[in-house]
Order: structure tokens, then C-alpha cells, then sequence
């Protein structure tokens, strides 16, 4: 039932500097404060393209919010790092930047795939392309699930069938993923035997 | 693409429009109307000279909502083999003319955010169309255009008519020139930039856009490289087994035609690379004057656009 091998499901590769930016836009949830920390690393060398760059992070964790980030970015050489409380106020603030900023620009963003998109999400509005945008997928791996009957997005998806926050209905999670939508396809699982679903596993840790 | 694909045409109107530019306006010879096509496309004509064939490419500059005519501009050219001579001092009103379609190479990017034109001198032709796609749309453009004097800007009071500040004109007479570092620096993101000129124009845009963190997709441009002139030399083709007399003014692929022989091609200027033609064999040196192979494609010396690029040898082996 299951189909893999989709090819709209994205592909991530760890993040790596790009020396041929003129400017840096670095986006963090959760444990991506890792990645982009050793991103700063590969750039300690080049004090004017570490002035150039802007940090945005959320953590997401009640305790880490707080002191902790900031001051380990701003140790990696960046003075413009902004800690957000939630991923909303993070994705509204970057939607601004993205509005004054200029052709030259390169985008890293490290965190849950389901920030990832959110954050592609909006930089496809600004025309950015690939090869401006660099993501790095780590931490959960839970998806944002669209339901295709009523157009109800469910976050935080961990099991292969969900029951749908707008209908109820039982969704089959594909593999078949929207960068506009930034979330899964979501397919009634029960269409043809009402009640007849897979078994109910985790699948997306 | 063959000779049986043209269109017949007629010239119904010839303009000097500047002292070395002249306008056409060619019309299909059964009335009607020609193929449709989008802002910066081009077309191959093909003249029918005293000694040889010329077949050059130049871009629509008409609205490509008119297809009651294609309109093109050309520019004597000092070192001329002898097409644009030919368009100059041989074509007049009444004279026919054959015409390839329509092929873009060089069109907008329909998700941009905004638009940067660069011309310099008669590189202003295709932008004239584009400007059609463009004008009265949600997308914000502006054109930039170098010329040598105020008497060389073709085009220059229709464009300032219609497009008011919006163009920019620059002249070297009066040491007036583009600053490409502010004007590529300052750009909002989702912008496209798009060059048409002399070639040392096109590599500055290309270079300063790099400098400045543009990634290359958001870069583009377009020049057709005439056939340069070159020592004589002989090739084979070793499927259709005949031998090829290649004379200093005929480029490889004018003499593969002339001996019968067809190459698919479309723009003839270097940057399609649609006449991409395998290299079995050569003893010498193959001089690649394109804008299409890579680096390593030229080093391999495997493969020739035979449409502009030629060799210094004693003999040469393509898979034709």
C-alpha cells in the first residue's frame, strides 16, 4: 500500500558554506544548532562574510530558550543572532528579511524536515532556487500531513495512517510531498472498505 | 533543421535607423501569418549571395503578438564575411528572403521577481520583444543601454516613449557607463539579469554578478558568434564518406552543406549546441569558438560545433 521511491520527496545533504554568497540568512529548530554552528566553524576564517551573516533560531525546548544559543553563535563571530519562541514569530521574521535582502544571498537551514519546508516555503515566494538554498534534515523526522479531501494540514505526523484534524478522515501518509503546500500528501485509507486499515505503526520517528 | 522548414519572405520595409543600423520588416510572400514566438527569440536568415549562401541568426525585435510580420535589425559589421553587407547594400524593399522558425534561446524566467535588461548597441533587439512580454506586467524591469553616441542608440524614442524612466541610456561619447558593482549589487532577491552585447560586456555582467553572489541561473545572455575566418584545411566525414574542402571565409558547417551533406542546427552563432558533431579523428588542433562546450568537452577533443569553430590540421574525421 505503501508507495516509496516517490520522486517529490526531498533529498538533504549536511550543510556546507558557500563561499560565493555575498550574504548568509542561517535558519535553526530545535537541534539544528549543531549544523549551522559547524557551518560557522568553515567560515571562522573569513571575518567579512561572518559579518554578513544572520542567525534566526528557535529551540523549542522550554529550558534551552534563553541565554544559551545566542551566546554560542555569537561565540562562532555572528552578532546578528535572534532567538525565537516559536517557529511562527521565526517564519514572520524571515519573510521580512527575505523582503529587504538583496540578489547574493544564501539560505541554510538546519532542522525537522517539517521546518525545512516551511521555511523553503517561503523562500520559493522570493524566487530563491536551489542553488541559493542549502537545508540539512536532523532531529524528529514527523511530517506535516495535507488531507487531498478536505485541505486540513496536521502537523507533527509520526504514523502511517492519521486521522485527519479537519475530517477524521483515516490518511494513508505518501511519500508524495508539495514544496508549495510544504507538507505530505495525505490519501483516505479506507476509501474502498470502510473501517479495513493496515496496522498503525510509527513510522516516522 | 533543413532547407524544406524555411518560410519564404519578402522585405516590406527597410529604416536606417542609425549609421549603421538598418530595420527590416519581413512579411510571408502568401500573406497570413508566421509562427508564433516569445520575447528574445531569434531567426536564421538565409541570403542568397553572388559567390555563396549566408545564413545568419538575428533576433525578433516585433511584438510577439504581431505575426502579420517578423521585424529584425542589423548592424553592419566592419569584419563581415559578407551577410550583414549582403542585408545592407543588396536587400531592398520588394527582395525575398528565406526565414527558419522562431528558436528562443535567451527568454525571461516566468518566477521572477524582477527583471534587469543590459544591452549594449544592436544587442538592444531582442530585449525589444521581451519589453512586449513585459510591459503593463506585475513585475517590476529596467533596461540599461550602452551605446557608443546618442546617434547609436537604435530604437532609443519609441523605447523612452513607452517605458519613460524605466530605461536607462549610456553613452560613451559622453563618458557615461553602467556601474555594474552598484547596479548588480543592489538588487532584490528573485531578480533575473539578462545581456546582450559585445562580448567584453557580457563577461564583465557575468563577473561583476558572480562577485556579487548571483548564482548562474539567475544569470543570462546571449551573442552569436560569427564564423571567424581561419586558415584553409580538409575534412572527412566518415559516414557519408566524402571529402571536404574547408576555404578561410566558409565556416566548417557552410562547407559540409555545400558538399551536400545536412547538420542539424538551430542558431548558428556558437550557442545551441544543437550542431554538436563527434570527432573521430584529428591531426592538429581543434579551435572552438562557441559559447556552448565545457572546458573539459573542448579538452577532450572529442567533439566540435562545427558552425563557428574550425581546426588547424591536416585532416580532420567527424562522424557525419
Amino acid at each position: 500500500m505503501l508507495v516509496t521511491g516517490i520522486k517529490s520527496k526531498p533529498v538533504y545533504a549536511p550543510l556546507r558554506y558557500d563561499a560565493g554568497g555575498r550574504y548568509h540568512v542561517m535558519l535553526g529548530q530545535e537541534v539544528g544548532e549543531a549544523p549551522l554552528l559547524r557551518v560557522l566553524g568553515d567560515m571562522s576564517g573569513s571575518p567579512e562574510a561572518l559579518a554578513r551573516t544572520r542567525v534566526l533560531y528557535v529551540p523549542l525546548r522550554a529550558a534551552a530558550a534563553g541565554a544559551a544559543p545566542a551566546a554560542a553563535f555569537g561565540g562562532a563571530g555572528v552578532a546578528d543572532v535572534r532567538i525565537f519562541g516559536t517557529t511562527a514569530a521565526l517564519l514572520e521574521a524571515f519573510r521580512d528579511l527575505l523582503g529587504r535582502a538583496l540578489m547574493g544571498t544564501r539560505l541554510y537551514v538546519a532542522g525537522p524536515e517539517s521546518f525545512i519546508g516551511l521555511a523553503m516555503k517561503i523562500a520559493l515566494e522570493f524566487n530563491l532556487n536551489k542553488d541559493e538554498i542549502r537545508a540539512e534534515e536532523c532531529g524528529t523526522r514527523a511530517r506535516r500531513v495535507y488531507c487531498i479531501h478536505c485541505r486540513t494540514t496536521t502537523e507533527n505526523v509520526r504514523t502511517n495512517i492519521v486521522t485527519c484534524g479537519g475530517c477524521t478522515r483515516s490518511l494513508l501518509v505518501r511519500d508524495h510531498y508539495s514544496r508549495r503546500l510544504a507538507a505530505y500528501m495525505g490519501v483516505m485509507a479506507d476509501a474502498e472498505v470502510p473501517g479495513e486499515l493496515p496496522p498503525i505503526r510509527e513510522v516516522f520517528a | 533543421m533543413t532547407e524544406a522548414a524555411t518560410i519564404e519572405v519578402e522585405v516590406t520595409a527597410i529604416d536606417q535607423v542609425t549609421p549603421l543600423i538598418k530595420h527590416f520588416r519581413l512579411a510571408p510572400v502568401d500573406g497570413g501569418t508566421l509562427p508564433a514566438f516569445s520575447g528574445g527569440s531569434h531567426i536564421i536568415v538565409v541570403m542568397h549571395g553572388a559567390a555563396r549562401a549566408h545564413r545568419n541568426p538575428y533576433s525578433v525585435l516585433s511584438p510577439p503578438n504581431r505575426l502579420d510580420a517578423y521585424e529584425i535589425g542589423v548592424r553592419r559589421m566592419e569584419e563581415s564575411r559578407g551577410g550583414s553587407h549582403f542585408m545592407h547594400d543588396s536587400v531592398r524593399v520588394g527582395s525575398r528572403l528565406q526565414i527558419a522558425h522562431p528558436v528562443n534561446l535567451f527568454g525571461l524566467d516566468k518566477i521572477a521577481r524582477k527583471h534587469v535588461l543590459i544591452a549594449g548597441g544592436i544587442g538592444i533587439t531582442p530585449f525589444l520583444a521581451m519589453l512586449e512580454d513585459l510591459y503593463g506586467g506585475p513585475v517590476p524591469y529596467e533596461l540599461h543601454y550602452s551605446v557608443r553616441s546618442p546617434e547609436h542608440a537604435a530604437f532609443l524614442g519609441r523605447l523612452r516613449r513607452r517605458e519613460g524612466g524605466r530605461v536607462h541610456l549610456y553613452c560613451d561619447s559622453e563618458q557615461q557607463a553602467i556601474n555594474f558593482e552598484a547596479l548588480l549589487g543592489n538588487q532584490p532577491l528573485g531578480t533575473h539579469v539578462y545581456v546582450c552585447g559585445p562580448g567584453g560586456m557580457i563577461s564583465r555582467v557575468a563577473a561583476v554578478a558572480k562577485d556579487c553572489g548571483w548564482p548562474d541561473s539567475h544569470i543570462h545572455w546571449e551573442q552569436f558568434s560569427a564564423p571567424p575566418v581561419g586558415d584553409a584545411f580538409e575534412v572527412f566525414l566518415a559516414r557519408s564518406r566524402i571529402s571536404v574542402h574547408v576555404p578561410p571565409d566558409q565556416s566548417l558547417l557552410e562547407s559540409i552543406e555545400a558538399a551536400g551533406v545536412e547538420v542539424p542546427y538551430l542558431c548558428r552563432g556558437g550557442v545551441c549546441g544543437f550542431c554538436q558533431t563527434r570527432v573521430l579523428e584529428v591531426d592538429g588542433e581543434l579551435l572552438h569558438n562557441d559559447h556552448f562546450l565545457s572546458e573539459a568537452e573542448r579538452a577532450s577533443g572529442k567533439t566540435i560545433m562545427p558552425c563557428v569553430s574550425r581546426a588547424r590540421c591536416r585532416s580532420l574525421l567527424l562522424d557525419l
